[in-house]
């Protein structure tokens, strides 16, 4: 018998030969001979291995679920492939350039921004960097601050169509908040959706017959349920932190804690999956889930012909218990509140998503205020942001981004009021935008300004954003060392203590003398200094996240043994390259501005 | 000395391979092979009376295909639903079934295909993945070379296929 050759063995073979190859080496095979090329290049099922096995964030236009679930032949598995490939390559190459230089920074962020989840595996590979890399502080720096720009949008986007009136489960609408203040491989819109639907699954395991019971036996397993899997609520003492408003989080942690909103949040979300229909209800500093018979039907099944309006309900607490709770008792404790009968109604009946969101706003905001008040008890300017997760200002900045998008019901009547009522939360997200994400700009342009469009605001922002651009189109100008400069002793990258105030910065930048505005001048007493407003003057990064203009006088270099803390070391990356131990400083990554230092 | 029971010698399986030599292999290593599992669960567990015909393999490669089969007997089964294109990309062989395949050409051929007669998914899998590092990191030349094929694409043929590649080209 002939012994076989390579060309001998049969299609299937060769077939699962083929899938074990790298796209590289699949090419070049593909080039020996026109049976292989077959096989390969051309062969829809091997694109569509690749695409499956070489990429794990798409981003939602693709649908790529549907996509993989449907017939091969129904997609171009080689286009997609190709383009995924070269958004990984531009996505490369632009964050090269950003972390490179100061120049068109904005531009370039934004432009992988607009690609979306597929560019998040990329810049997830890119933050995870060697140790060692020669950029490592900055490259981690700008993976991260593009992913985080580009999770902003998407949940941007899921508030906005919440805004314009589309059917957004609750579960989403809240998930957006995930998105916007956390990054990381499992956070996703999507998740949050899967993990709800995991739990509903769960449940109709350990209860075949769940669906044919009655609405008010369904509501109380379905409670007994969430709290068997650990959902019960929070402890006082840990009520207002920060992670219990994020149901991702509550979702994916082992303790499951949470406030009541997320409770019930995750109750309804549950329900609507599993046939029962479950409403929050916005009552007085708690939320309640109201439960509703079918139409026709009372809570425990029986026929009961119904008027239109009137479905029959009743009230859990998911965050307490699993026994139902009385309306009688719900009214009196209204009573001892104080709240008067006829307005009783707005805290007992249904709210909806919308309300939820702009309530989980509040419970942030407040969370974050809890936060900083803690820190005003402690002396001097701290970086307790490093101790909260998700990170208070990401999450801060959310509630803005919320309450400007959701905030003020679009009332045709009384147009002035509602734009009265967005103006107020201007000036937090300009200041906060500019301070940590001015590339956020583009957000600014495509969903604020449209909000003031004809108006006074909707003009000045146009220009705000458009010499944005202009400035960053520019490059920088450049800031010499000479004999005039001899006076400005530190070097951009000195690690400091404040003289008096005691807190830890780096220089980023110089003056020769303060070139701050007379005003600024005047009110901080700068005259009054030993030396003066002709001392040089230091741009600096605080490990609080601030940036501050600091006289010379009181940069108080640290000693040779204190290393960058944690806080300045995750900072530090916006202006510098690394760490360097030797030279005992961070360097500097801002050379396009000031070469020589 | 007590006399032990081994079972060893009821459980030997016979069979003959294409060039008419009578083997006999351990029951539970024969069993690696899904055609043979199936055809002795087809006979109700009993032993076969006759030697079990594997006409399209050799003697040679039946004991290379043997030899693997004992190694690995007590290996999980691999799942049913091992759906090719969703498979994790691994070319990681264990070591001694990279020891085991450094064999020539031919034979890891013959082997492949006796893998896949005598349903073996395992060692097919062991086997493809050893053809496939042998085109990794090549070019179309070197594989060529490599597994002595002939290239017949005309000149035009191959500037067109140049032009489709274009996009993966380092830039």
């Amino acid at each position: 018998m002939e012994r076989p050759s390579f060309t001998d063995l049969p299609t299937e073979i060769l077939e699962a030969i083929f899938l074990n190859l790298d796209p590289h080496s699949l090419i070049s095979v593909s080039k020996t001979t026109k049976r292989v090329k077959q096989l390969t290049a051309d062969a829809p099922l091997v694109w569509r291995h690749l695409c499956r096995t070489q990429f794990t964030t798409w981003d939602s236009r693709h649908d790529i679920a549907a996509k993989f679930a449907g017939p091969l032949s129904d997609v171009d598995w080689r286009a997609i492939y190709i383009s995924k490939t070269n958004i990984e390559r531009n996505t490369r190459k632009l964050l090269n350039h950003i972390v490179a230089t100061q120049h068109e920074r904005i531009r370039c962020v934004n432009e992988i921004a607009d690609y979306g989840y597929d560019a998040k595996e990329t810049l997830l590979k890119e933050f995870a960097c060697p140790d060692d890399a020669e950029d490592v502080l900055a490259r981690r720096y700008y993976a991260n601050a593009v992913l985080e720009r580009i999770h902003r949008e998407i949940a941007i986007k899921v508030w906005k169509d919440l805004h314009s009136g589309k059917d957004v489960p609750i579960e989403r609408a809240l998930g957006a908040y995930d998105v916007f203040a956390r990054v990381g491989e499992d956070v996703d819109i999507d998740v949050v959706s899967d993990d709800i639907t995991q739990l509903a699954n769960g449940l109709l395991e350990g209860h075949p017959s769940f669906r044919d019971w009655s609405p008010r036996t369904k509501a109380s397993t379905l409670a007994s349920y969430l709290r068997g899997q650990g959902y019960n609520g929070v402890p006082d003492t840990s009520y207002r932190a920060l992670r219990n408003s994020f149901i991702g989080l509550v979702l994916r942690s082992p303790t499951h804690e949470s406030l009541p909103l997320i409770s019930v949040a995750i109750y309804c979300a549950v329900a609507r999956r599993v046939g029962l229909d479950a409403r929050p209800c916005g009552f007085l500093f708690h939320v309640y889930t109201l439960i509703y018979a079918p139409k026709n039907y009372n809570l425990d099944g029986e026929y009961k012909p119904t008027s239109f309006s009137e479905l029959d309900y009743m009230y859990l607490d998911p965050f307490r218990s699993s026994t139902e709770v009385r309306q009688g008792d719900l009214q009196r404790v209204l009573r001892n509140m104080g709240v008067p009968s006829g307005e009783h109604r707005s805290f007992l009946s249904d709210t909806n998503t919308r309300e939820m969101v702009l309530r989980t706003a509040r419970n942030v905001m407040n969370s974050v205020q809890t936060i900083r008040d803690t820190e005003v008890g402690m002396s001097g300017i701290q970086a307790s942001w490093l101790n909260s997760y998700p990170d208070m200002d990401n999450a801060f900045y959310a509630t803005i981004w919320a309450m400007l998008l959701l905030g003020p019901a679009d009332d045709a009547s009384d147009l002035g009021a509602t734009t009265i009522r967005r103006r107020q939360y201007l000036p937090y997200l300009l200041e906060h935008f500019q301070t940590h994400f001015p590339w956020d700009v583009t957000l600014l342009s495509r969903y604020i300004i449209p909000m003031f469009h004809n108006q006074f605001e909707g003009h000045r922002l146009s220009q705000f954003v458009q010499s944005m651009h202009q400035v960053d189109a520019m490059p920088k100008s450049v800031v010499n060392r000479s004999e005039y400069t001899n006076k400005v002793v530190f070097r951009v990258g000195q690690l400091f203590q404040h003289k008096r105030y005691g807190y830890e910065g780096v220089v980023t930048g110089w003056d020769v003398a303060c070139d701050a505005g007379e005003d600024w001048i005047q009110n901080m007493d700068v005259d009054k200094l030993p030396n003066g407003r002709n001392q040089a003057f230091y741009h600096v990064l605080v490990c609080d996240k601030s940036v501050r203009y600091v006289a010379a006088e009181n940069i108080q270099p640290v000693n040779p043994k204190t290393r960058p803390s944690e806080a300045i070391m995750k900072l530090a990356g916006r202006h510098f390259k690394r760490w360097d131990d030797e030279q005992h400083l961070f360097i500097s990554n801002v050379r396009d501005e000031y070469p020589r230092d | 000395m007590a006399a032990t029971t081994t079972t060893s010698d009821a459980s030997l399986i016979a069979i003959t391979t294409s060039d008419g030599i009578l083997m006999h292999v351990e029951r539970p290593v024969a069993e690696r092979s899904i055609l043979i599992k199936n055809l002795l669960e087809d006979l109700g567990g009993e032993a076969p009376a006759e030697a079990i015909p594997i006409p399209n393999v050799n003697e040679a490669v039946m004991k290379k295909v043997v030899e693997w089969c004992g190694h690995h007997r007590n290996d999980p089964a691999a799942s049913q639903d091992d759906d090719s294109d969703s498979r994790k990309k691994s070319t990681d062989i264990d070591e001694w079934d990279q020891k085991f395949m450094q064999v020539d050409q031919e034979m890891l051929f013959e082997i492949i295909l006796a893998a896949n007669y005598l349903d073996i998914k395992a060692l097919l899998d062991v086997g493809c993945k050893t053809v496939a590092n042998m085109i990794k990191g090549k070019s179309p030349d070197e594989i060529r070379k490599t597994f002595n094929i002939q290239n017949d694409f005309t000149p035009e043929e191959e500037e067109q296929i140049r032009r489709e590649n274009e996009w993966a080209e380092d830039r």
